[in-house]
């Protein structure tokens, strides 16, 4: 690692004192110090948050609010998210290992770079870690690559689990600014596509901080599920991931979101998907339909056509299991 | 590295005033910008040093680290307890698991300075004298290891693991295990030695 | 040395829990300097220059030790004698690059974090030239060459009443064991080196940096008393032992240098990508009539391994006509080399998938055609097996799994989107033998200790000479403790190919024999006793079997001849027995799989491994050692597998997070039973290796049962979801 500047923030007030174009804020750190040691980032300075922002969960009459510095493991043991948010846990929990659930936090999570190998690599072009550098992955190899909103300058996924459900499940994103303004940053705008301009994840300005996450109520109750399809059982990021949520009223379904993870720049929402099953009968029959809808819309790379395959049984798996989740719960 | 409690007189505030200077460059021509920046280049390279107070296995700690430092490099490169082992350094293997305030954790992906404070239990700290941790007693007896290098990582892991309660099945305990990989493969072993203690 | 064993399991046991057992990277050295070894970004070409002024301003930066400051070494100045240097330790002796990420610098600093971050500021210039990585590509230039003498007759069963022939490819996989590769050097005189290194052979080690420095063996001295892992990566002396010595020399200091994960997949082997097309046939009868073999796997352009992977196919079964092709390309890539069953557990793969073709072609049982056609000796040497109990594993694992319950046609057992299958695969490897050396020395209070320089990766090799020399001697395990992995001890074959217990236990039996008659000599005068197989010795003394009056204390024995201790010290290889028999270990894979042909998923249900050893000198660890190399198993058919990037040359994904290996919740709670017959031809202790066959065979028993779940042939390894479905 190059050598920087560490400062802990200690409180609200604290966290922008010691910030300049090269300085990081760190929380978990189980990416930031990956990507440092890998000399992806060189920051100057770092920045401890821990001690500054909240890392409580509280519960308020809308919804839940899970504080920038809550852990992973922290979120899937509060008894509020696993009776009124499950799908939350059960997203959590299909990622990373329990050390790493216990370090990393919320706001880190929304934050967490891709997993493309060729980011990775500092001797290979990639356009998201050094401006008009090129892409290793256009013609590379595709299996963490995109299938769908991938540009030509990149065709990275974001990596995270957590932020599909909190995709699926209308999160807001609340934010304060170096101004002390704050803002509220609808889950589905937060992240970006890569476009020409893949050096940037999301939407979040300069040096302002995320305080936390508030994911509004729901009637899914427990018809949810979170299917994640891997290259081995445990402890690895997506090929393909998919959120389901069902609310079923009178034998038809209410309402009704479906996400997905490993196939964009962003947690990927399917509206087109939703719309089709919106008053329809919760059947294996329109849920294979909805799967079809959905991959419809991709284009996958040349490399990676695989994943529309294993997209669409996640899709229709993810469904079915809304409805056994259901009646076990 | 230093142990005296004496050498904690860290000019923090030093640090403090020239970083803001820097902050404050948005205001300043260019010209002058890009010499400042030169300068703040050449002066960034130097390594920083912090002090820090842990808790070590019970032991307190007073020390002067590089702000780079893990609390992996500080344990084995500086306090020779090198029972936490680098399997990977990047999070992806469990071998350097240890307990941040009890709770299991990957000491390479934590900053030694924010350990500030911390009570750390690494293998070396999880036997009472010559008397073993029920843990370490159920991997000698089911063979949970072979090459003994992931062994220190999965102890701490499993001792968690036991403490979490997430022991249920064996299918579970197989999950909440698979943090911490065995290239030898000695799974049998490291399941059965949670099975019998979590009983 | 480790502390007797007070407790249950290992001799070495307490201290692998409690974190004192010190790995390679583990000692403290006074005035040590860290080195990092910066790695070419080019696969083929010069480095024309290296710019090392900015990481030398990093405070703390010692050297940066290159081609152009290498310390002088003599050897150099003798073209014989630099001639027989192998290239791979000569990378700072040349500017030519051969592949990307070949060792071009050593970073030397006082501490870890400043030698990693200025190995980021070397500027290196390149002159770049054309490469080649695409193995597949390469085959199609590759021209087969004959392996080994025709067996029988290719005509003779081509018109054959079955014959199933396919293509099989697999991976590239890397061995990663958990302690990544680190090497201290110590210059501790002129001319006297002294090594911590990670390595499965000390002496190995002793004898190449011996060659490199023009030194005596005796003037170096190597440690690997711990060993996390090796599976092969440890067999060779890898550059990182060569430049932690040249940096060593360079800055006059002890210089530690560790790997780093993504160097484990570049800088000491792994096993190189394979193409391999089987045909072979069969009669009415299912007797096995043929089989043509044709193998090929990539080299480095570093011509140091090539292995070929048909070896296994005339020895399994009794095929009367055997015919086979090799070639190897050799290729702009890292060095591949040894890896667990090498060769062989590739040449298994398409073996035992194409038998398993077979028999749904002609509707017989695979447990039958195996069990039907083992070859009843060994039909490469003529000689007759020793010992060899295939048929009673594929027997007993048959009826553990539940064979019976197997559809015998796929696509049967349904429940839902989940459909199971059971699948077999046999593995099968030479129980060779090698030269092997131990000592033992006894104290006053009747305490021993056994020594050699054979090391432990893991295998339980300590806990197995203490059991050993038990049974020889008759002294309580107690009493016994062991020290090992040190070039100081009696020099000992490397540890790897299933050898290591056969070997040792030679040595073992040899160095207590020795010391019985030494004890026998001190308690009743020279050639008193003839018959040592009378004599035993227990916790206080030695005595002859049935006259308890004639037993002498050691305390007698040390007192009256005043020493301080008795020390014997003997070696010992195969013998006569390689004239009459031929050796082999086996096993029998039963797996049961579940297949989601919606997601793709594949779950590993049971697991059932029946294998012959001969004895098993320790029951635990050797069943371990088994679950340990099936768990490689399904690595090797579901997960493994190290890309190359076509356009830069490189390794993608060359970490955990990017090959995956095995992890807990992908294997079930694994059945492994043995034989447990000896084979005293073999060696004193009746055992013939278990270190292979555990992975071979297991990959093919998945593949084998996926087929039988979803009725999809799997020809290439591994099988990742998105090839289910």
């Amino acid at each position: 690692m190059k050598p920087f500047e560490f400062h802990r923030a200690i409180n609200s007030d604290d966290v922008f004192k010691h910030i300049s174009t090269t300085s990081k804020y760190i929380a978990g750190g189980t990416n930031l110090l990956d990507l440092m040691k890998k000399h992806i980032h060189e920051p100057n300075t770092i920045i401890d948050l821990n001690s500054a922002l909240s890392n409580t969960i509280e519960q308020k009459n809308d919804g839940i609010f899970l504080g920038a510095m809550t852990t992973n493991t922290k979120v899937t043991e509060n008894t509020i998210v696993n009776k009124n948010f499950p799908l939350v846990s059960k997203a959590i929990l299909a990622g990373a290992s329990p050390q790493i659930r216990n370090m990393a936090t919320t706001s880190g999570n929304l934050l967490q770079r891709t997993r493309c190998p060729y980011f990775y690599d500092t001797n290979i072009p990639c356009n998201k870690r050094k401006s008009n550098s090129g892409c290793g992955a256009l013609n590379g190899h595709q299996r963490m690559a995109g299938i769908v909103g991938t540009s030509q300058n990149c065709v990275a996924v974001h990596p995270s689990d957590f932020c599909v459900a909190l995709a699926a499940l209308d999160a807001e994103v609340f934010i304060t600014k170096t101004d002390s303004t704050t803002e509220k940053i609808p889950f589905k705008d937060f992240h970006r596509l890569p476009e020409n301009n893949p050096e940037k994840d999301n939407n979040l300005s300069d040096n302002a901080i995320i305080t936390g996450v508030f994911i509004p109520n729901n009637n899914f109750g427990n018809t949810v599920s979170y299917v994640k399809i891997r290259e081995r059982d445990s402890y690895a990021f997506a090929l393909v991931s998919v959120a389901a949520a069902l609310e079923i009223k009178d034998d038809k379904i209410k309402k009704v979101r479906l996400a997905s993870g490993g196939v964009a720049h962003k947690p990927w929402r399917w509206f087109e998907a939703e719309k089709f099953l919106k008053n329809k009968k919760a059947s294996r029959d329109n849920f294979i339909k909805a799967a079809e809808l959905i991959v419809s819309k991709t284009k996958p790379l040349p490399n990676n056509t695989f994943k529309v395959t294993l997209l669409k049984g996640a899709v229709e798996t993810a469904l079915m299991q809304c409805l056994t989740n259901t009646s076990n719960g | 590295m230093s142990h005296s409690k004496n050498e904690n007189t860290f000019s923090r505030r030093f640090f403090i005033k020239t970083s803001s200077a820097f902050t404050a460059l948005a205001l300043v021509p260019h010209s002058i910008k890009a010499f400042y920046n030169d300068i703040k280049e050449t002066y960034f390279t130097k390594k920083v040093v912090l002090p820090i107070y842990l808790k070590i296995n019970g032991k307190d700690y007073n020390l002067n680290a590089d702000s780079r430092t893990t609390l992996l490099d500080l344990l084995r490169e500086n306090l020779n307890l090198t029972g936490t082992k680098k399997g990977c350094d990047h999070g992806q293997c469990g071998a350097c698991t240890v307990h941040i305030n009890g709770q299991r954790a990957l000491s390479c992906l934590s900053l030694a300075a924010m350990m500030q404070g911390k009570e750390i239990t690494t293998i070396e700290g999880l036997a009472n004298g010559d008397n073993l941790h029920p843990m370490q007693e159920a991997f000698l007896e089911h063979d949970g290891y072979q090459c003994g290098y992931c062994t220190p990582g999965q102890i701490m892991s499993a001792v968690a693991c036991v403490n979490e309660g997430h022991t249920k099945s064996i299918e579970e305990i197989k999950e909440y295990m698979s943090g911490n990989i065995c290239r030898c493969g000695a799974y049998n072993g490291i399941t059965n030695a949670i099975k019998s203690v979590a009983k | 040395m480790f502390e007797i064993l007070k407790n249950k399991g290992r001799i070495e046991g307490i201290a692998k829990v409690t974190g004192k057992a010190k790995y390679s990277a583990e000692y403290a050295l006074p005035n040590l300097a860290h080195g990092v070894i910066v790695g070419s970004t080019i696969p083929s070409g010069f480095i024309t220059n290296i710019n090392i002024e900015e990481a030398k301003q990093v405070p703390g930066v010692i050297d940066v030790l290159s081609y152009w400051n290498k310390p002088e070494v003599s050897t150099f100045d003798n073209p014989e004698k630099s001639k027989k240097i192998p290239a791979f330790h000569k990378y700072f002796h040349t500017t030519k690059i051969n592949y990307s990420d070949q060792p071009v610098a050593l970073v030397l600093a006082d501490t870890l974090e400043d030698a990693s971050y200025a190995a980021t500021l070397l500027k290196i210039d390149y002159k770049t030239e054309d490469f080649n990585v695409n193995f597949h590509e390469s085959l199609k230039d590759l021209e087969l060459k004959p392996f080994k003498a025709e067996r029988g007759n290719l005509e003779a069963w081509q018109n054959a009443d079955y014959i199933s022939e396919n293509e099989y490819t697999i991976a590239m996989e890397v061995h990663n064991p958990m302690e990544m590769h680190a090497t201290i050097a110590h210059w501790t005189a002129e001319n006297k080196l002294s090594l911590y290194d990670k390595s499965q052979g000390v002496n190995g080690v002793q004898w190449n940096l011996g060659r490199f420095f023009d030194l005596p063996e005796e003037n170096i001295t190597v440690n690997s008393e711990f060993v996390g892992g090796g599976f092969g990566s440890g067999l060779m002396t890898w550059f990182n032992t060569v430049a932690a010595s040249l940096g060593a020399k360079l800055i006059e200091r002890p210089v530690k240098v560790g790997l780093t994960r993504p160097q484990m997949f570049t800088m000491v082997g792994y096993r190189p990508t394979s193409w391999q097309k089987v045909k072979i046939g069969a009669n009415k009868d299912e007797k096995l009539l043929g089989v043509l073999h044709h193998a090929a796997h990539n080299q480095s352009k570093y011509n140091v391994y090539s292995r070929d992977l048909s070896g296994i196919t005339s020895k399994v079964y009794a095929f009367e006509n055997v015919k086979r092709f090799t070639g190897y390309s050799p290729l702009n890539l890292p060095i591949p080399t040894w890896m667990r069953g090498p060769g062989d557990s590739s040449g298994t793969f398409a073996v035992e998938s194409a038998i398993d073709e077979l028999c749904y072609k002609m509707n017989a049982d695979p447990v039958d055609i195996r069990l039907n056609n083992i070859a009843p000796y060994s039909m490469d040497s003529g000689k007759p097996w020793s010992t060899h109990y295939l048929n009673e594993c594929l027997e007993r694992g048959a009826k553990e799994i539940g064979w019976d319950d197997r559809p015998n046609q796929p696509k049967q057992l349904k429940d839902g989107d989940w459909y199971t299958g059971y699948g077999v695969g046999v593995g099968l490897w030479n129980a060779s033998r090698r030269n092997a050396g131990a000592s033992i020395e006894m104290k006053r209070d009747g305490n021993i200790i056994v020594r050699t320089a054979m090391t432990d990766i893991g295998t339980g090799t300590g806990q197995a000479i203490v059991n050993m020399t038990h049974e020889f001697l008759g002294i309580p395990r107690e009493k016994i403790s062991i020290e090992l992995g040190n070039s100081i001890h009696p020099k000992s074959v490397t540890q790897g190919g299933s050898w290591g217990l056969s070997s040792l236990s030679g040595a073992v039996d040899a160095a207590s024999t020795a010391l019985k008659r030494k004890l026998a000599d001190y308690a009743w005068g020279k050639s008193e006793v003839t018959k040592l197989d009378a004599v035993i010795l227990s916790d206080s003394g030695v005595a002859f079997i049935n006259d308890q009056k004639k037993s002498v204390s050691y305390q007698d024995i040390f007192q009256k001849y005043n020493l301080n201790e008795i020390y014997v010290e003997e070696y010992s290889n195969a013998g006569g027995e390689e004239e009459k028999y031929a050796f082999c270990s086996s096993a029998a894979h039963f797996y049961k799989v579940k297949v989601n042909v919606v997601t793709g998923k594949v779950k590993m249900d049971r697991m059932v491994i029946v294998v012959d050893g001969g004895k098993i000198i320790n029951p635990q660890a050797a069943a371990n050692q088994i679950i340990g190399a099936a768990v490689g198993g399904v690595g090797m058919a579901m997960r493994e597998k190290q890309e190359v990037d076509l356009a830069s040359g490189r390794l993608i994904g060359s970490d955990f997070a990017g090959y995956h290996v095995t992890v807990n919740a992908d294997v079930p709670i694994i059945e492994v039973s043995f034989i447990n017959k000896p084979d005293y031809n073999r060696n004193p202790a009746g055992a013939k290796g278990l270190g292979e066959v555990g992975l071979l065979g297991s990959a093919p028993a998945i593949t084998n049962a996926i087929y039988n779940a979803i009725g999809k042939r799997f020809t290439n390894l591994p099988v990742t979801p998105d090839m289910i479905v």
